[in-house]
């Protein structure tokens, strides 16, 4: 199936298919998340209006980490079978992955000040983010750095998988330490531990931050394709002439 | 394993002899923590809260400081070319670079870090605890460093580089290594379990992190 869609072309017609019901999917998504999250559902008991702020910061902070594992995933299809698409897929991701993770800790620290008293605490979930965000910095950096692009592409390949070591650090650091943060309360062995009229909003939400990510990713894969189609035709296009400059003369 | 013995006394030899040796990373080392009580101030039950915490943290920042020259040096003057063709065991081979290179520039570190945290006013028990836990985190450090390094290396101005690669991946050992030396301080039982889990750290490191850093040169040798 790597081998099927690694076809520039073939990856061209299915991205154009998915790029639209991505973005209508999106839009749609994001209309019902937004209505229910601030309008169609309840205040909370304790925590009153502001838990409102959670419907937009744990699927920012689910995304960013949901990107840094694509991130490792494409990496290491590229690793492995060296399809350029993965590694394209790789450096795009990279900085999306790093605004969602900048979105989670801002929009975090907006809901600790009303809930814990503070804008910002040196907990192992807020700070295993903040090293989250540093990671991803030290890829795109990396990359930036090597000019050859195919030693950027491999060298970024082998970062981007060793640093999937702090992404299991982010996932389990609240239940390895004990600390402002609540532990996991919605993916867990015995079910979700929160409220359904909270969980179907955030679900939604959920969904449409992934829509909307899948429509970037899609998106800005496809004009990275298209440019470095050009770029291809741009430099046969100037070897012809030089061909034609050197048979007049 | 002679071949990887010349290797690694070449490393502690080019290490002590052509790049200052000790000296660079025990320099960094006593500046920061010198500089630390002019910064957050001179009160004494202060200075012995953020000692043992303090230690860990200047440790680190001294170990990035040679951790550029390992590998960048090699890839600058083709040796590291001549290791990929030599036939032998890479993993091996890298992780006898990375520890002679340790062994020859980071030995002072538990040393400057037991009398830092004394200098401090940390009691000589949990100074002491901290400075094993400094020990036992120096083969994950020096081996992230090296990864990193690897990763860099050739690349222009590569330290500001390998800072930012580097440690975030530190943020295991640091927070076990400084926490056996917090709780020696405070007394409660989790310090030697935090001591174990530096171990345990370095352990794993030692495993995975040779296997890293021939990826990333074979990466950048292409």
């Amino acid at each position: 199936m790597l081998s099927y869609f690694s076809n520039p072309q073939r990856f061209d017609q299915l991205a154009r298919a998915l790029i639209p019901v991505f973005g209508v999917l999106a839009v749609l998504l994001l209309a019902v998340g937004v209505w229910l999250a601030l309008l169609g559902s309840p205040p909370d008991y304790q925590q009153g209006e502001t838990i409102r702020i959670m419907y937009v910061h744990v699927p920012a902070a689910y995304m960013a980490m949901a990107l840094y594992a694509a991130l490792a995933v494409a990496s290491f299809v590229y690793f492995v079978w060296r399809h350029a698409l993965a590694d394209t897929a790789a450096e795009i991701i990279a900085p999306i992955g790093a605004v969602f993770t900048v979105l989670a800790l801002f929009t975090g620290s907006l809901w600790g000040k009303p809930m814990w008293g503070t804008w910002w605490e040196w907990d192992a979930r807020m700070t295993s983010v903040l090293v989250l965000l540093l990671v991803y910095l030290g890829y795109m950096a990396l990359r930036a750095a090597l000019e050859d692009t195919q030693q950027a592409a491999r060298t970024g390949a082998v970062l981007a998988m060793a640093g999937i070591v702090n992404l299991v650090i982010v996932k389990f650091s609240v239940d390895w330490w004990s600390s402002l943060h609540q532990p996991a309360s919605i993916i867990r062995l015995d079910g979700p531990t929160i409220h359904a009229s909270q969980l179907w909003p955030l679900l939604v939400m959920i969904l449409a931050y992934t829509c909307f990510a899948g429509w970037l990713v899609l998106y800005r894969l496809r004009s990275q394709a298209i440019r470095r189609r050009v770029r291809t035709l741009q430099r046969q296009r100037e070897q012809a002439a030089r061909a034609r400059e050197e048979v007049v003369s | 394993m002679s071949a990887f013995g010349a290797i690694f006394s070449r490393e502690a030899g080019l290490a002590w002899a052509g790049g200052g040796g000790p000296a660079g990373p025990a320099a960094f080392f006593l500046g920061a923590i010198t500089l630390a009580p002019l910064a957050i101030g001179p009160a004494a039950d202060l200075l012995v809260a953020v000692g043992p915490g303090i230690m860990g943290f200047a440790a680190l920042l001294s170990v990035l400081q040679s951790a550029d020259r390992l590998f960048g040096d090699d890839h600058a003057d083709g040796t590291a070319e001549l290791y990929l063709l030599s036939g032998l065991s890479l993993p091996w081979l890298v992780l006898a670079k990375v520890m002679g290179q340790a062994l020859a520039t980071l030995w002072p570190l538990p040393v400057i870090g037991l009398l830092g945290a004394m200098m401090y006013g940390v009691p000589v028990l949990p100074a002491c605890v901290g400075a094993l836990a400094l020990l036992a985190a120096i083969p994950a450090l020096s081996l992230i460093a090296g990864f990193a390094g690897a990763l860099a290396a050739g690349v222009r101005r590569s330290g500001l580089l390998i800072a930012l690669i580097a440690t975030p991946m530190m943020v295991p050992v640091l927070i076990f290594a400084a926490g056996a030396g917090r709780s020696a301080l405070a007394g409660d039982e989790r310090a030697l379990a935090n001591l174990l889990l530096t171990v345990a750290v370095s352990l794993g490191t030692t495993a995975l992190a040779p296997f890293g850093i021939v990826a990333a040169l074979r990466s950048r040798l292409g």
